[in-house]
């Protein structure tokens, strides 16, 4: 079996969600087969600067081929597109430019995709937003698997993307609200679509005491993982955690892990640690009283199923339906959704040990049952020979003449995605 | 969280959200969303700007402010040295710049044209100060909209408050008169008029008699030196009662009151387990302890429901006068023979005893052999 991973970014100190989805998955899969990354030669996600050489490499024992980007982003040109087919109704052809500028623009990439995808069982394509996977998910119609990683945010409004999520072969959900959201938006039914999300290399000997000896550490603390930015909500966190400070009875610090963009606020119990290699960041993890997971937009949290397998609860925050759906089926976390809540919740965590430790085990279990590796690659492997047994479908269609691109007549992608159903799915799933 | 409901071992993180919003609402008292107290503070902020309460017109600025349209921007124009001689006719252009030396042989048009090219600019600036200052009204209107905002939430969170603390003030004033009130009727209860039998003319002269075993027996004395706590001032009864709790014990007589029979109760189980480490000890103030202790007890009504449901279940709890020696030892007052008993609640010390009665001295005797040596602190 051969297996080609085309994604936008791919290195071993590339650590971006869907990348590191990436990297994680093509590691596993190269045990049971020829697995080859087909990238770009971005690191930067912004820019999409051409930073690494072209050509082929082998990361961690996996072979990685590289593309150059036609041209790197244009963040002023960006923006006025993107205002564009969030706000205001636009045509086809306004959508495919917002595509390429937003990038990574790699034509070379989604050339030898087309050329060689007969080469290939199958091509699984990480993020649907992006270039490579939309033209390349097209190039490769017969073989293409999705991982689309999508998160509720106005890019699902585009109606690029709708034909997109049906003409792949298959598609590999992060959680149940992402299928339920693509299925609302695409009615892509049909596709064969599985909810696999991603595992974690979390080691069985994370020491608490180690890491409260390193950075003398004293007392009870929450703790984030993640950048520290406002789209990660984390102003928000620091707005409640100072409400959570005046309640005399709360003992909890915050401790802050990552690379920090957001000022972090002056506080003797707010500590922000920096970036920390994964010893010390599972050592801290399993160190703390709960892990704090404070983002709107997730697809899936790597960090609070390593939480759960570090036998540690997670306060979610609520307004995000991933996050939310999570901590209902897995009854290993709870959610908050304002400041009261925060609050109440933290205190609940903290004061009852019973609690605490009946979420930390049961996100363990939850772990193991549903993110373990062996549990992700046999679905992985799974669709995959399902996939051999079926029929390949027609190609994907092709794009509108010169005169329907140029209609304008799709609605705002932002009204689109307020169309779409909300909250978490539950334990339907 | 201390009052946090989970006892299952499998949790239901729904419930438990379910629990803490509870927790917040009656924290919050009336629980109002966000749109409810702003509904509420739009209402508010109609009175708060009524003509009577702040400013006459302030509601009608306010209003003005956000709903009248922007008005034009002021007339304005550029003016610059050569704007008097522009045209977009090139001939006509031409022709001026050609005479333009012979109209200043006839006058200075430049004091004119400075003049009008300050005035534009004043006129720019001051479009741009009106700009800000339309900009600025927005901002304290949305100040004092936060501002009422807030005082309608926090007047509603004052009322829930007084509102919690007339219930506690309530609640509490009934838990003070229903502790009064068990209090004074359950461990002194006086028998009910009908039931008290008429007393009997020959005991008077008993408790003129000297209580020779209140002499020798310091435990009994003790045990009426030290008094009840507080009901003993507020309750007259025993007085009275004494009588009727010496016609009560003898045989037959059924008319006791509950606590008594719980004291009592409890006294024999003591005595069947060993009995107190003071008693054990020979500690003579370990009978007054247990007294007081046994009336403190008497007044929890849950105790005093829990012995009447035993007393409903039990035979009528009558005993024989002359019992073992060992547990007279350990009666009360209450359970003594009539003449002693009620010569002992007479009684307040030995030295102001009278002298000791000549009726039932083999009930006194076996007391005085067993009882330790008086301690005369304990009187």
């Amino acid at each position: 079996m051969k297996v080609a991973v085309v994604v936008q970014r791919y290195g071993q100190n590339i650590n971006g969600g869907a990348e590191l989805h990436a990297r994680y998955i093509a590691q596993r899969l190269a045990r049971h087969g020829d697995v080859e990354v087909l990238t770009t030669c971005a690191a930067d996600y912004v820019t999409w600067r051409n930073e690494l050489p072209p050509g082929v490499e082998s990361v961690n024992g996996v072979q990685v081929r590289r593309f150059r980007v036609k041209h790197e982003r244009d963040p002023l040109v960006f923006s006025k597109r993107s205002e564009r087919v969030f706000q205001h109704r636009h045509s086809f052809g306004d959508e495919l430019d917002w595509l390429d500028a937003e990038g990574p623009t790699s034509p070379a990439l989604v050339d030898y995709v087309a050329k060689h995808a007969a080469g290939y069982d199958f091509c699984l394509f990480f993020s649907y937003r992006y270039y490579h996977a939309y033209y390349g998910a097209r190039a490769a119609a017969g073989r293409a698997i999705l991982v689309p990683t999508a998160e509720r945010e106005a890019t699902i409004g585009l109606s690029i993307f709708q034909p997109l999520f049906r003409s792949v072969r298959a598609v590999m959900y992060n959680s149940p609200e992402e299928r339920a959201m693509i299925h609302a938006v695409s009615g892509n039914h049909q596709v064969p679509g599985v909810v696999v999300g991603i595992g974690s290399d979390v080691p069985n000997n994370a020491q608490a005491a180690r890491f409260r000896q390193k950075y003398k550490v004293r007392g009870p603390f929450a703790i984030y993982v993640g950048r520290i930015d406002e789209n990660k909500g984390c102003g928000e966190l620091f707005d409640y955690f100072k409400g959570y400070l005046q309640d005399p009875a709360g003992k909890l610090s915050l401790f802050l892990v990552g690379t920090s963009i957001l000022p972090v606020p002056e506080h003797p119990r707010i500590r922000h640690l920096g970036f920390l290699d994964d010893a010390d960041k599972f050592d801290a993890m399993a160190a703390a009283d709960v892990l704090i997971m404070p983002s709107y937009y997730e697809s899936l949290s790597m960090v609070a199923l390593e939480a759960w397998a570090l036998g540690r609860p997670v306060l979610a925050n609520g307004r995000c339906d991933v996050l939310k759906g999570q901590c209902l089926r897995s009854n290993a976390g709870l959610y908050y959704e304002s400041l009261g809540e925060f609050i109440g919740t933290l205190e609940a965590i903290e004061q009852n040990r019973w609690l605490a430790g009946t979420l930390g085990r049961n996100g363990r279990l939850f772990f193991r049952e549903h993110y373990d590796w062996p549990v992700i690659e046999r679905k992985y492997l799974e669709m995959f020979e399902r996939l051999k047994k079926e029929p390949a479908p027609r190609s994907a269609d092709p794009l509108p003449g010169w005169f329907e691109r140029r209609r304008q007549n799709l609605p705002p992608a932002e009204a689109v995605l307020a169309g779409l159903p909300k909250g978490p799915v539950g334990r339907r799933a | 969280m201390p009052d946090f409901n989970v006892r299952s071992e499998s949790v239901n993180v729904e419930a438990i959200m379910e629990q803490i919003r509870e927790r917040i609402r009656e924290k919050r008292g009336v629980d109002y969303t966000e749109q409810q107290i702003r509904e509420l503070a739009d209402v508010k902020l109609e009175r708060f700007l009524d003509p009577r309460g702040v400013r006459s017109d302030l509601l009608d600025q306010f209003r003005k402010a956000q709903h009248a349209a922007e008005p034009p921007a002021p007339p304005n124009y550029t003016f610059e040295d050569n704007t008097l001689f522009e045209t977009h006719r090139e001939p006509v252009r031409w022709f001026r710049k050609l005479l333009l030396p012979f109209l200043k042989l006839l006058f200075n048009p430049n004091p004119l044209i400075q003049a009008l090219n300050i005035q534009s600019r004043l006129n720019t600036t001051n479009a741009q100060n009106e700009t800000a200052r339309r900009g600025l009204d927005h901002l304290y209107y949305e100040l004092i909209h936060n501002l009422v905002i807030e005082t309608t939430r926090l007047g509603i969170e004052v009322k829930n408050l007084k509102m919690q603390l007339e219930s506690v003030s309530s609640r509490l004033e009934f838990n003070e008169r229903r502790a009064r009130a068990l209090e004074s009727v359950v461990v002194y209860k006086a028998p009910e008029p009908e039931e008290r039998p008429a007393p009997r003319p020959q005991q008077q002269p008993q408790r003129q008699q000297p209580p020779v075993h209140a002499q020798t027996s310091p435990r009994h004395s003790h045990q009426q030196a030290a008094p009840p706590p507080a009901p003993a001032a507020a309750a007259p009864a025993p007085a009275p009662g004494g009588p009727q709790e010496a016609d009560a014990s003898a045989p037959g007589a059924a008319a006791e009151g509950p606590g008594q029979r719980s004291r009592r109760r409890r006294r024999r189980r003591g005595r069947r387990g060993g009995g107190s480490a003071a008693a054990i000890m020979g500690a003579p103030v370990g009978g007054a302890a247990a007294d007081a202790a046994a009336a403190v007890d008497a007044n929890t009504s849950s105790e005093m429901d829990a012995d009447r449901d035993e007393e409903a279940d039990e035979p009528p709890d009558v005993e024989p006068a002359a019992h073992a020696p060992s547990e007279s030892l350990e009666r009360r007052p209450a359970e003594l023979p009539p003449a002693t008993d009620t010569h002992l609640r007479e009684t307040t010390s030995p030295a102001e005893a009278p002298p000791a009665p000549a009726a039932e001295p083999a009930a006194a005797e076996p007391r005085n052999q067993s009882s330790p040596a008086p301690d005369p602190d304990a009187q």
